[in-house]
């Protein structure tokens, strides 16, 4: 009976430290009453704007280039393939102010390929698109490691059936690998959408911090309590909460879709 | 069925969340097991390096001082959420007016420093800013502080300054604030992107400017240049407040001033 309740407080003690200072985030913003002017202020609804657009183009590249990388390391074995991996998997455990100043050693006006660039008329640093390739960098690990599991876990023998049945590859992989897929690859997908909207420490590094350009939602949760407007970061903090939870939940939907689909399948 | 867990897997556990908390607690406490007294200091981020090198005033007065440093507006904010501080050094007299205002200063607000703006390019200058009014050239690029950092409210009044001066391009104002591309958190970290070469130019505090070796100065005429005052208080959510205001009187006195103008800071106009 004590071990039990040993067991179950220190169980809670964690449970709750973590979903203490989220209730109360949501609790302040519902008090204050001001969170529906707060969201619709200028500040916040730029960033909203900002927010969804980026993160929109870097799902894109990030299934563009992301698919390939994620069927290649599921389906080929090469030498320094774990090597791939390892780098891959790397954006995951690395501090994003790291990848902001590794970024901005590379691709700014003084880095490795900023030069280049610049020379074309191209600076990428204080512009949407250093947004966009921050936000690649730490979230594309979250899609390239869920789709290749999935397409690892596609049976090899149904594409072979299907090969039988005289589908070329490209068809193979569209109606066989893809659908089975999916719903890993719709989890990497919404967790790496996660991941870009929340992206803080190397945007701010890399694309600096202008309303309307560069300032993401999370950048405003911190230029507003620089500025002292706490009804503002709140505000902007309860949209990322919200964002957040919705993702949780549509994995854990996405997740239990698949596991019927497995069942009826078994 | 689930089963609780067994003696041996219990008793392991337990002995990993003691040898866990005792590693955490002795980490926690290692800054205060000294003897020492523990001195607070919340300051203004272009005060970083000057409060760095007060080894004279922690020596004589067994003290060790904790620097938390960023933009004055944050550091008030911190406060005002009940951050502990035993002393809060602003690069303004502003904040620390805001926080006496709210009842939250354990005695009065002293100023104690000044400094002239400065404007910085990179020491290749690839810009090629030759003049004040440069800043306001299409396509320069100028990193600024966030709107209500207190160097803002100073660059803004050397701005209009500046365009008083004969020689003002029309609209010099308005093209420097076309220029901006970013308002970083705080005035070392606009510095940081003059010095990294990504920003052509951006206005500092004279004290950062002669702080760091990566940057050159423009000259600004003196009849526009701006003093910025920096002023100290104790705030109520000190531990130590007695500590704090010794050390306040300490910076204001003949040898805060002399460690403080080694550094680029003037007496407080």
């Amino acid at each position: 009976m004590t071990r039990r309740l040993i067991l179950i407080s220190a169980a809670g003690i964690l449970a709750i430290f973590l979903a203490l200072p989220v209730a109360t985030l949501l609790g302040r913003a519902v008090g204050s009453g001001g969170l529906v002017a707060a969201v619709g202020s200028p500040a916040v609804l730029a960033a909203l704007s900002l927010s969804l657009a980026t993160t929109a183009a870097s799902l894109c590249l990030i299934v563009l280039f992301g698919t390939p990388l994620a069927f290649v390391l599921a389906r080929r074995r090469f030498r320094g393939s774990g090597l791939v991996e390892t780098v891959v998997d790397l954006p995951l455990v690395l501090p994003p102010s790291v990848a902001g100043l590794a970024l901005l050693l590379v691709f700014g006006r003084r880095g490795l390929l900023g030069g280049a660039l610049d020379a074309f008329g191209i600076t990428i640093p204080f512009t949407a698109l250093a947004v966009i390739l921050a936000q690649v960098f730490v979230a594309a690990p979250f899609y390239v490691r869920a789709a290749r599991a999935g397409i690892a876990g596609v049976p090899r023998d149904l594409e072979d059936a299907a090969r039988a049945d005289g589908a070329s590859e490209a068809g193979v992989f569209r109606h066989v690998m893809v659908p089975l897929a999916l719903p890993a690859l719709g989890a990497g997908l919404v967790m790496s959408w996660a991941r870009s909207l929340g992206e803080f420490g190397a945007t701010i590094l890399f694309a600096g911090n202008f309303a309307g350009r560069t300032q993401t939602l999370p950048l405003v949760v911190y230029a507003e309590l620089g500025s002292a407007d706490l009804e503002a970061a709140i505000a902007a903090a309860t949209v990322l909460v919200l964002a957040a939870v919705g993702v949780l939940v549509a994995v854990r939907l996405a997740r239990r879709g698949r596991a019927v689909d497995l069942a009826s399948a078994g | 069925m689930t089963r609780a867990p067994s003696w041996p897997a219990a008793g392991i556990l337990a002995l990993t969340a003691v040898a866990v908390l005792a590693a955490c607690g002795s980490a926690i406490a290692t800054s205060g097991t000294t003897g020492r007294t523990v001195l607070t200091v919340f300051a203004a981020a272009s005060l970083a390096d000057a409060l760095a090198a007060t080894e004279s005033y922690r020596s004589a007065t067994d003290t060790t001082i904790v620097l938390s440093t960023d933009s004055s507006t944050t550091l008030r904010t911190q406060i005002e959420q009940g951050a502990a501080a035993d002393a809060f050094l602003a690069a303004d007299t502003a904040n620390p007016d805001t926080l006496a205002a709210a009842g939250l200063v354990d005695g009065d607000v002293v100023p104690f420093a000044g400094t002239l703006l400065a404007i910085v390019v990179p020491s290749a200058n690839p810009a090629g800013i030759a003049s004040p009014f440069d800043l306001a050239r299409p396509g320069i690029k100028v990193v600024a502080a966030g709107a209500r950092v207190p160097i803002s409210s100073y660059a803004m009044t050397l701005l209009e300054n500046l365009a008083t001066l004969p020689g003002a391009p029309a609209g010099f104002v308005a093209g420097y604030a076309a220029n901006v591309v970013s308002h970083e958190d705080n005035v070392r970290a606009a510095l940081a992107k003059v010095e990294l070469g990504e920003a052509d130019a951006a206005i500092v505090y004279a004290s950062d400017a002669a702080a760091s070796s990566a940057v050159r100065t423009i000259a600004i005429s003196a009849q526009a240049n701006v003093v910025a005052t920096y002023a100290a208080v104790v705030p109520t959510t000190a531990v130590a407040p007695a500590a704090g205001h010794a050390f306040i009187k300490w910076l204001a006195g003949p040898d805060g001033q002399a460690a403080l103008a080694r550094f680029g800071f003037e007496p407080a106009p």
